[in-house]
C-alpha cells in the first residue's frame, strides 16, 4: 500500500525542559488505513495529530505527507488540503452561522470557483448524510450533526486523510455512533484514509489498525485483536479494553473477541463441553 | 429524601419556540442511595436535575426535599442547593478563584460558616476528590484537565450535600480518569452516607455503580427500578434507543444458544463469576 | 431565562423583501433616511410614511412585530418627544411654573416622534428580512472600495461573521454557568448595586477564560482549513442583482430622492 504520512523519528516538547511529549516516534500512515490512536492523557497523542498538517512541525526529525516535509511553509496549503483535521470541541470548529457557508470555508480560502465550491459542498454535505440541513443554523444542530458538518468542512478540500482528535470525546451515545458510522462509510465507499485520536476502546476496535501512545513513544502499534489481547499492558497504560475482551481474558481465554457474537461463541466453545 | 413527582416543564413558554422538557416525570432517591438515571440527549434528564435543587421552577408537579416541597412559602431556596448539591457537566468551566483553594471554599463561604470551618472543608473535599493538598494555591488553570473535573467537583462536596447530583462526571476523560473519578464518588457516599444520583450515557458506568435506575425518554420517565428491574426490561430500553451492558448481551447470547447461565451479571467481574458458576468442569 | 432572547432578529421569509439583493436594501434604507431627515411638512412625511407602509404590506411581517420590537426603544420616543414639547419657543397655549407649551411644540414633538419611530421601524425592516451573514457580507461588499485605502473590510466582515456565529453559544453558556455558579449558593439577584457587580465574579471570569478557549481553538481550526486572510478568497454565494431588484431599486430610488428634494425645497401649499 501507498505510504501517504510518514514520521521519522520526530520530537517535540511544548517548553523547553519539560518531558517531551513526542519521543522519537516513527510511524507511516498507509493509504487506506483506519488508524486509532489510544493513549492516556498526556500521552501525546494530540500533539501527534497536530504533527499530522503541519500544525506543529516537529523540534527533530522530520513528518512527510505525500512526500512534502511540514516544515516546508511553501507547501503548507497543499498539505493541510491533503490532511484534513477535524476537533474534539465542534462548537469551536465552525466558522460561519448556515451550515452551507461553513462547509464552503476552506474551497473559499483556497480560491475555488463559486460555482465548483456549490458542487463540492454539496458532496460532502451528501456524503456526512447532512444536506438536508444545509440551510440550518449550526448551533441548532446536536452534538453529533454539528461533528459531522465539521466533518464535510474538511471533506470539501477532497484530503487523502481525514485525521480527528477525539472527535467524539463530547457526543452522546448516539452522536458517536453517527460520527463512527460516517468515518467508516468515507473508508469504505471513498477510500478515505482515517487516522482517528480516541478514549473509547470499542471505537478503536471498529478501526483497522490500533496505535497505543504513552510518554510521547508508540508503544503498541498493531490491529485491534493483537493490541487488544495485552489486557494486562493496556492497562498498566492507564488505559482498558472493550468489555468483550475483559469478558474472555477474565475467564482465562487467550483471546481478543471483539463483537459480542465472537465473544459468545468463544466462551460457548469452551465452558459448554461439560 | 428527595422527591420529584409528576414534574412538568416547558421551555420558552408562550414564544414560538416553546418546547416541553418534562412532561409528568418521576423521580426519587432515599438516603444513602446510588441512583443512576440514563436518557439520551433531550430526553429531559438535564432538565429533571436543574429541577432537584430548584434551579427550576416546575410548571407542573412537586420537588419533596424530605417530604417538604422545595417552592413552599417561607422556604430558603439556598438552603436547598447546600443540601442537593449539583455538579454540571464540564464543571471545570466554572472554575474562577485564583487558587483552587478559594474555588472550593466558594460554596462554604456562600453559605455562611466560619473561616475555620471552611478551611477544614475544602481540606475535607480535596481529600474526597484525591487532590494533593499541596496544590490547593495553585490556579485552577494551571491543573491537568483531570485535575481541574476534581477541584471542581470539590467545590459542591465542601457543601457536604446530603444528595449529591452530577451530570455526566466523566465525560471527555480517559478510562483511568473515569474510575477514578467514579471511586471517589463512591467513597463519598460510603463514608458521608449521602445520596449520589449520577447522570450518565454510560451503561458501562451505571453497572458498574449504582443501586437504582431511572430511565427517561421523550420527556417522560419509562423505567425506575434496580437494576435487576430496568434490565429485564431489555425490550422497552432498545425501543428507546438503549440496551441491556455489553457482557449482559454477550451471556443473553450465550442462553440462547443454549447455555443456562444467569443474564443478571452487568459487570465483566459478575459475568465471570455466573460463566464460571455454570460452566466449570 | 437568557435562551428566550431572540438576537439579530430575523424572520425568515419568502416576500420580495426578502429576497432582494441585501445591498439593494442598504442603500434603500439609507436614501429613506435621508428623505426621512430632510422631511419638513406633513405631506412629506405623510410621502416617507406611505413608503414604509408599502414596503411592511409587500415583506408581510406583522406590524405587531414591528411594534414589538420596538418597545425598548419607546423610553427614547417619549423622551425626545417630551423635550420638543417644552423647549419649543412660540406662543404659549399653556403654562405653569417654568414650563411653557407652545403648538409649535406639540407640532414638532409629534414630527420628533413620528421620525424616530419611522427611522427604527425602517431599520427593524432591513433586520427582520435580512439574515445577518447577508447583512454583514452586504455591507463588506459595499464597502469593498475602502479596501484600497488599506482599510481591512475583508477582516471586519469575517470579525462580524464569527461574533454572529457565536453569541448563541456564548448566551448558553451563560446560562450554564449562571446555573452552575447558583447551585453552589452564588446570589446574582439581591443587594445593593455594589454586591450584585461583584457577585458577577464567579460568572464573568469563566466566560471570558470560555470565550478565549473558543478563540484559540477557532483560530487552529480555521487554520486547518486554509484560512490565510482575505487574498485570492473567492465567495460561494454571490449577490446577483436580478431585474426585479433593478426595478424596485430604481422606483425606491426616484421616489425618495423626489420627497427627499421636495422636503428641501420646502412645500408651497398653506
Amino acid at each position: 500500500m501507498n505510504e501517504i504520512i510518514r514520521f521519522d523519528d520526530v520530537t517535540y516538547s511544548y517548553a523547553e525542559g519539560s518531558a517531551p511529549a513526542l519521543d522519537g516516534v516513527t510511524l507511516a500512515i498507509r493509504q487506506g488505513e483506519t488508524v486509532a490512536v489510544l493513549g492516556h492523557n498526556g500521552s501525546g497523542k494530540s500533539t501527534l495529530a497536530k504533527m499530522l498538517n503541519g500544525l506543529l512541525t516537529p523540534a527533530s526529525g522530520t513528518v512527510a505527507v505525500c512526500g512534502m516535509d511540514t516544515k516546508d511553509e511553501s507547501r503548507l496549503l497543499d498539505i493541510r488540503q491533503k490532511v484534513g483535521l477535524v476537533f474534539q470541541n465542534p462548537d469551536n470548529q465552525i466558522v460561519a452561522t448556515v451550515v452551507e457557508e461553513d462547509v464552503a470555508f476552506a474551497l473559499e480560502n483556497l480560491g475555488v470557483p463559486p460555482p465548483e465550491i456549490r458542487e463540492r459542498v454539496d458532496a460532502a454535505l451528501r456524503d456526512v448524510g447532512m444536506l438536508e440541513y444545509r440551510e440550518h443554523a449550526p448551533h441548532r444542530l446536536s452534538g453529533g450533526q454539528k461533528q459531522r458538518v465539521a466533518i464535510a468542512g474538511a471533506l470539501a478540500m477532497d484530503p487523502l486523510v481525514l485525521a480527528m482528535d477525539e472527535p467524539t470525546a463530547m457526543l452522546d451515545p448516539k452522536g458517536r455512533g453517527e460520527v463512527m458510522e460516517t468515518v467508516r462509510r468515507l473508508n469504505r465507499e471513498r477510500g478515505v484514509t482515517v487516522v482517528m485520536v480516541t478514549h473509547h476502546m470499542n471505537e478503536a476496535a471498529l478501526c483497522g489498525r490500533v496505535v497505543v501512545m504513552d510518554r510521547g513513544k508508540v508503544k503498541l502499534d498493531g490491529p485491534p485483536g493483537d493490541v487488544f489481547s495485552r489486557a494486562g499492558e493496556l492497562q498498566s497504560l492507564g488505559l482498558s479494553v472493550p468489555q468483550t475482551v475483559a469478558l474472555a481474558q477474565g475467564l482465562g481465554l487467550d483471546a481478543a473477541p471483539l463483537t459480542e457474537e465472537e465473544c459468545a461463541e468463544l466462551i460457548f466453545k469452551e465452558f459448554s463441553r461439560c | 429524601m428527595l422527591e420529584a413527582k409528576q414534574i412538568t416543564y416547558i421551555y420558552g413558554q408562550g414564544t414560538p419556540f416553546e418546547k416541553t422538557a418534562l412532561d409528568g416525570a418521576d423521580f426519587s432517591v432515599s438516603a444513602g442511595e446510588f441512583a443512576g438515571v440514563i436518557g439520551h440527549t433531550g430526553s429531559g434528564k438535564s432538565t429533571l436535575i436543574q429541577h432537584l435543587n430548584g434551579l427550576l421552577k416546575p410548571h407542573g408537579g412537586k420537588v419533596l426535599l424530605e417530604g417538604r416541597d422545595i417552592w413552599e412559602k417561607g422556604g430558603k431556596m439556598r438552603d436547598v442547593r447546600f443540601l442537593v448539591g449539583l455538579v454540571f457537566q464540564y464543571p471545570e468551566y466554572q472554575l474562577f478563584e485564583e487558587t483552587v483553594e478559594k474555588d472550593v471554599a466558594f460554596g462554604p463561604k456562600a453559605m455562611g460558616l466560619s473561616e475555620a470551618e471552611i478551611s477544614e472543608r475544602v481540606r475535607e473535599a480535596m481529600e474526597f476528590v484525591g487532590l494533593d493538598a499541596g496544590i490547593k494555591e495553585k490556579s485552577p488553570f494551571d491543573l491537568s484537565g483531570g485535575q481541574k473535573r476534581r477541584a471542581a467537583i470539590a467545590g459542591v462536596i465542601a457543601m457536604r450535600p446530603k444528595v449529591l447530583v452530577l451530570d455526566e462526571p466523566t465525560a471527555g476523560l480517559d478510562p483511568s480518569g473515569r474510575q477514578e473519578i467514579l471511586s471517589h464518588i463512591s467513597e463519598y457516599r460510603k463514608q458521608t452516607g449521602a445520596a449520589v444520583v449520577l447522570v450518565t450515557h454510560s451503561m458501562e458506568d451505571i453497572a458498574r455503580t449504582v443501586d437504582s435506575l431511572t430511565v427517561l425518554s421523550r420527556s417522560k420517565t419509562v423505567l425506575r427500578g434496580t437494576l435487576d428491574e430496568v434490565f429485564q426490561c431489555r425490550e422497552t430500553l432498545t425501543k428507546i434507543g438503549l440496551d441491556v451492558p455489553t457482557v449482559t448481551r454477550v451471556l443473553l447470547r450465550l442462553r440462547s444458544l443454549g447455555m443456562d447461565v444467569d443474564a443478571r451479571a452487568y459487570t465483566p467481574e459478575a459475568a465471570i463469576g455466573a460463566i464460571r458458576a455454570v460452566g466449570q468442569c | 431565562m437568557l435562551k428566550d432572547i431572540t438576537l439579530g432578529q430575523y424572520f425568515p421569509g419568502s416576500s420580495i423583501i426578502h429576497r432582494m439583493d441585501p445591498r439593494i436594501k442598504l442603500i434603500l434604507l439609507f436614501c429613506f433616511i435621508t428623505a426621512l431627515l430632510m422631511a419638513n411638512h406633513a405631506l412629506t412625511y405623510a410621502g416617507v410614511l406611505l413608503f414604509l407602509a408599502l414596503a411592511v404590506a409587500v415583506s408581510r411581517i406583522k406590524p405587531k412585530a414591528l411594534f414589538k420590537g420596538m418597545r425598548p426603544m419607546l423610553f427614547i420616543v417619549i423622551f425626545t418627544a417630551v423635550l420638543n414639547i417644552f423647549y419649543t419657543p412660540g406662543e404659549p397655549l399653556v403654562s405653569f411654573w417654568v414650563f411653557n407649551i407652545a403648538a409649535e411644540g406639540i407640532e414638532r414633538a409629534v414630527f420628533m416622534a413620528l421620525r424616530l419611530t419611522m427611522l427604527i421601524s425602517a431599520t427593524f425592516m432591513l433586520t427582520y428580512t435580512t439574515s445577518p451573514i447577508f447583512l454583514s457580507d452586504a455591507l463588506a461588499r459595499l464597502m469593498s472600495p475602502l479596501a484600497k485605502l488599506k482599510i481591512p473590510v475583508h477582516e471586519f466582515a469575517m470579525m462580524m461573521t464569527i461574533a454572529l456565529r457565536f453569541i448563541p453559544t456564548i448566551i448558553e453558556e451563560t446560562d450554564k454557568i449562571m446555573s452552575a455558579q447558583k447551585a453552589r449558593g452564588a446570589d446574582f439577584e439581591t443587594g445593593n448595586l455594589f454586591r450584585r457587580a461583584k457577585a458577577l465574579i464567579p460568572l464573568l471570569v469563566p466566560l471570558f477564560v470560555g470565550a478565549f478557549r473558543r478563540a484559540d481553538d477557532l483560530a487552529v481550526a480555521m487554520e486547518c482549513r486554509c484560512y490565510h486572510g482575505g487574498e485570492g478568497r473567492t465567495r460561494m454565494k454571490q449577490l446577483h442583482m436580478t431585474a426585479e431588484d433593478a426595478a424596485v431599486l430604481t422606483g425606491g430610488l426616484l421616489l425618495l430622492s423626489g420627497l427627499t428634494v421636495l422636503g428641501r425645497l420646502g412645500w408651497f401649499i398653506p
